[in-house]
């Protein structure tokens, strides 16, 4: 067994955990992992950064990460640690996650200060509530099709 | 943080205390603000501001992992007795009027946005990324304060109100720029740029175009420090401490 093999192993399984916001969107989509080293012994430190200072999921995320990385074959021993740093922003989001996002919760993902697009039918939103029903994300209306976007914002 | 001297540990708990304190009191606004956009945005920011506390707390507790430290950061966060704070009165006193929340808002984050700005170069290393962290959010909440109250100040009523919450927090906001314990020692090891009041002026700037109005008129002739409690601390941390009274091993 190599070291390589057992990082894939604990990489795929990292990638089962979904974020608590979004089910069926994997934390690693969000962007959320930042670093995973592995020793050929078995032990694995787990590298996470979150989304934001005060988000109240991370003793829960933590948890299932670390659930999920014990029960890889081969893992001895795991560490989870939330990072100081870099800072998360919405860049790190992935298009496979953006894409589940926009089809599935009518989320949109603001890059930079442009414009949003609708994920319904791509016209501009506009921005109606800079704080949403969770803490990443903003509420805005789109004026061509009436829907309500959220959208995931840094 | 291992090697945290007791002086550098002050100056962290009066900037934590004031992150809690003010996130807790905008918790409060939650299912009674005006609107609900008000509901959803003081609960957002009470969010971050809990969230900046935590990491503050974290630094002075441990290692600066919030999830680690969760235990220890209860212990800093609601175990300590009330001469124990270093918290400013502006963030102890109970705003019971929504012109008043909104005004000790604005004042609070145009300081805050100063404090983070003295540790953005720290040489404690989770201090400094606290303060990347910070400002990212932060950027909203003053967005939020200023888009209010360029709609409220100049409708009479509200312009009333909200100069009348001026004359009143302004003396107490001042507090938040009094020199803390630890803060020479801070300064000494770059913990911290420089002491902080000496960033007063720009914030009393800010208030004069925010608001129209001379600060210097509202100034206390003295500082009113950061050793005494508000009479409206002490309701605050029973209702702070109501979980963990009930049950002190919980875990939320």
């Amino acid at each position: 067994m190599t070291t390589d093999l057992l990082a894939d192993r604990v990489r795929s399984a990292v990638a089962t955990v979904d974020d608590p916001e979004y089910p069926g969107i994997s934390i690693i989509d969000l962007g959320l992992l930042e670093s995973l080293d592995t020793t050929p012994d078995g032990h694995v430190a787990v590298g996470l950064i979150p989304t934001f200072s005060g988000c109240p999921a991370l003793s829960m995320i933590a948890d299932d990460v670390r659930r999920a990385v014990d029960d890889v074959n081969g893992v001895a021993s795991v560490d989870v640690r939330w990072l100081g740093a870099p800072v998360w922003s919405v860049d790190r989001v992935t298009e496979t996650a953006r894409a589940t996002m926009a089809r599935e919760f009518t989320v949109a993902v603001r890059i930079g200060r442009g414009p949003v697009a609708c994920p319904r039918c791509g016209s501009p939103t506009d921005e109606r509530s800079m704080f949403g029903p969770s803490r990443c994300r903003a509420v805005h209306t789109c004026p061509t099709c009436a829907e309500v976007v959220e959208v995931m914002r840094a | 943080m291992t090697g945290l001297g007791s002086a550098v540990r002050e100056f962290l708990l009066a900037f934590a205390d004031d992150e809690h304190l003010i996130g807790q009191q905008h918790t409060e606004w939650i299912g009674v603000a005006p609107f609900l956009e008000e509901d959803l945005a003081f609960s957002s920011i009470a969010q971050d501001e809990l969230g900046h506390a935590a990491a503050l707390y974290a630094i002075v507790a441990g290692d600066g992992d919030p999830v680690d430290d969760d235990l220890r950061i209860d212990d800093l966060a609601f175990g300590r007795a009330p001469e124990d704070w270093r918290s400013a009165q502006l963030v102890e006193i109970t705003s019971d009027d929504w012109a008043h929340a909104l005004v000790r808002h604005w004042l609070y984050d145009a300081a805050e946005q100063l404090r983070w700005e003295q540790v953005a170069q720290s040489s404690l290393t989770p201090l400094a990324e606290a303060a990347a962290r910070a400002e990212r959010e932060e950027q909203y909440h003053r967005r939020h304060a200023d888009g209010l109250l360029d709609v409220l100040l100049p409708v009479p009523d509200s312009g009333d109100r909200l100069r009348t919450a001026l004359a009143d927090l302004l003396p107490l906001a001042v507090g938040l720029f009094d020199p803390v314990a630890g803060e020479a020692e801070a300064v000494a090891t770059g913990v911290a740029s420089a002491p902080f009041d000496s960033r007063l002026d720009e914030w009393t700037d800010r208030v004069r175009r925010r608001f129209d109005v001379d600060p210097a008129r509202f100034l206390p002739a003295a500082p009113t420090g950061r050793l005494d409690r508000h009479p409206d601390f002490g309701p605050l941390l029973v209702r702070m401490r109501e979980v963990i009274d009930l049950d002190p091993a919980a875990i939320w």
